[in-house]
């Protein structure tokens, strides 16, 4: 459904996509994480049409972004961050100008749009002015404006942004309605929100994608799954400190601890086999060491370890990266 | 075209709905209207518009980059730029809608002033073919202003710099082309004449309508609305 290929984006100077590669297949639903900088809006905005790669392609149903940019535009229904709206149109006005930019007219302008306001909720405030919406009526007036055409690829830049928490969840139900008949893409900084509602996450940082694939695979894959919390008697019976005695568990490549208070402590064991559940082996060897423990725990990584990895391995390999250039610049230079 | 009507017709609204298209609308029927009672109706006066039109446009001058300032710049600061920017609707139309609707703003602002013409008519015996001639130039007039204000408001996020820069490109091009003729000969002179917009106004004043004139004003409307049209397209790219 969308390809993008080799893609590159610079403003100046600046290059704010280096070498997007991607495919999107039809139906999926897609989250775009990553820092502000990253470079997802901006491949967001070149898949729209609004923007043109400076290097690579895209192309959307078999469509090329820029020399077919209109039927791309048709294919698509973009909703950009804060929804904007002529505040001073009528909510049933505004729609009406938005299907007569996407061709609709006479009945068929009707129907799209009592079928985007039963789908969005607007009845309402159908008659209301944008301005005087709040703001979570304003997301699903815009949402309302971006489904008239019955677009094949929904694309959501950071869509619950600014909402309460009411408004969130009336917004990410809907959200989650819409996914299920078309392509879908939600950029999003909430990452429990990404997590819950999308098929597969693409990762962005320092214009690159950084992590590709279903939520569960990304989390899995991060170096440091299958770490154990466990709070123990600082000292067992046998006089050996709790670290000594959790070391030798089979199977621990590495222990961490910290003074939990009262003669505790908290123990982080990371195991050489990550996969393998490794709690019956800590309490067995915890039990013959006659080592009293009161937590055993384990740790469960989240998509926002995930992010946070991923982000701070981008800074770090972007930041060495940037040294080395330097590096070599002085040493031509000399 | 019908991409280019529905954004005029939106353009349009949206002067009628906010405050400023009401204020520019006044602002323009009271000075006119003032210049109107005090000076065309007086007794002994002659039964013509043509102090209103050459009072006209001068007041489309300020008025009509007050109504195209905010025809792209708004769009920017607002962010409905991007949602227009992502519709099946090409650069060229979103320039000519907008255009469009600014043009048919200024008809509608226009239009009441025909209530002079008809009570010139009521008073006295009044000839039509200068006040025809004078309604042509000055709404052909009012499209080379907002022509450029659109150029203007595509450059900027700011109203107020896109009507600034209007208003100061039309006083400098005025200072320039009337101070600068005669004062560097031949064949400069005929130069300068060419760019004024308010000599060739002065001709058409007096009843003549020079098509000369009609085709230079019109070029000027293609000219800036491409040039705009252009404008968006480049910035895509940059």
């Amino acid at each position: 459904m969308i390809s993008v290929r080799h893609v590159h984006k610079s403003f100046g100077q600046v290059q704010a996509v280096r070498g997007v590669d991607f495919e999107i297949e039809p139906g999926q639903v897609v989250g775009i994480l990553g820092p502000n900088g990253a470079g997802k809006t901006t491949t967001i905005r070149m898949m729209t049409g609004a923007i043109p790669p400076s290097r690579g392609s895209i192309s959307v149903d078999g469509l090329d972004s820029i020399s077919q940019t209109i039927g791309v535009r048709r294919r698509i229904g973009y909703l950009p961050e804060s929804a904007p709206a002529y505040r001073e149109m009528r909510t049933l006005e505004f729609l009406r100008f938005r299907a007569g930019l996407f061709g609709l007219r006479g009945r068929r302008r009707g129907a799209a749009i009592e079928k985007a306001i039963g789908l969005c909720q607007l009845e309402e405030v159908r008659k209301r002015r944008v301005g005087q919406l709040s703001k979570g009526y304003r997301q699903r007036v815009g949402l309302a404006s971006v489904l008239l055409h019955d677009p094949k690829v929904l694309i959501l830049d950071e869509p619950t942004n600014g909402l309460d928490p009411a408004q969130i969840a009336s917004a990410r139900s809907l959200i989650r309605h819409l996914a299920g008949e078309r392509t879908m893409i939600v950029v999003s900084h909430i990452l429990p929100e990404v997590e819950k509602s999308c098929d597969r996450i693409i990762l962005f940082a320092g214009g690159k994608v950084r992590a590709d694939g279903p939520p569960e695979s990304l989390i899995t894959a991060l170096p440091g799954a299958g770490r154990y919390t466990v709070e123990a008697k600082q000292d067992s019976p046998d006089g050996r400190s709790a670290e000594e005695v959790l070391r030798t568990v089979r199977g621990v490549r590495s222990i961490e601890s910290s003074d939990a208070g009262d003669g505790w402590v908290r123990c982080l064991l990371g195991f050489e086999v990550e996969d393998d559940d490794h709690r019956e082996g800590i309490a067995r060897h915890a039990q013959a060491a006659g080592l009293t423990v009161r937590e055993l725990r384990a740790q469960t990584p989240t998509l926002e370890d995930v992010y946070l990895r991923l982000v701070a391995y981008a800074d770090d390999h972007d930041a060495q990266k940037r040294a080395e250039q330097t590096r070599r610049q002085q040493d031509d230079a000399a | 075209m019908t991409g280019s009507l529905t954004i005029a017709r939106r353009e349009l609204m949206s002067y009628l709905r906010t405050p400023v298209g009401w204020v520019v609308m006044a602002l323009y029927l009271l000075l006119s209207g003032f210049f109107i009672a005090f000076g065309t109706l007086q007794p002994g006066e002659p039964a013509s518009m043509r102090g209103f039109f050459g009072v006209s446009q001068w007041l489309l001058l300020i008025v009509a980059p007050a109504i195209s300032m905010k025809l792209l710049a708004d769009e920017k600061r607002s962010g409905t730029m991007e949602s227009l920017m992502t519709s099946p609707v090409s650069d060229w139309q979103i320039a000519i809608g907008k255009y469009l609707g600014a043009v048919f703003f200024l008809l509608c602002m226009i239009a009441p002033t025909l209530l002079y013409v008809g009570l010139l008519e009521l008073l006295a015996d009044p000839d039509y073919g200068p006040i025809v001639a004078g309604y042509l130039v000055l709404v052909l007039v009012g499209m080379v202003y907002l022509s450029v204000g659109l150029l203007a408001s595509t450059l900027t996020e700011s109203q107020i710099v896109a009507l600034l820069a209007t208003l100061f490109f039309f006083l400098i091009l005025e200072v320039v082309s009337v101070r600068g003729g005669g004062l560097v000969g031949e064949p400069y002179d005929r130069a300068f004449y060419a760019m004024s917009i308010q000599l060739r106004i002065a001709d058409t004043a007096k009843g003549i309508i020079d098509s000369a004139h009609i085709v230079f004003l019109g070029a000027i409307c293609v000219f800036f609305v491409v040039l705009s049209a252009v404008t968006l397209e480049v910035r895509r790219w940059r």
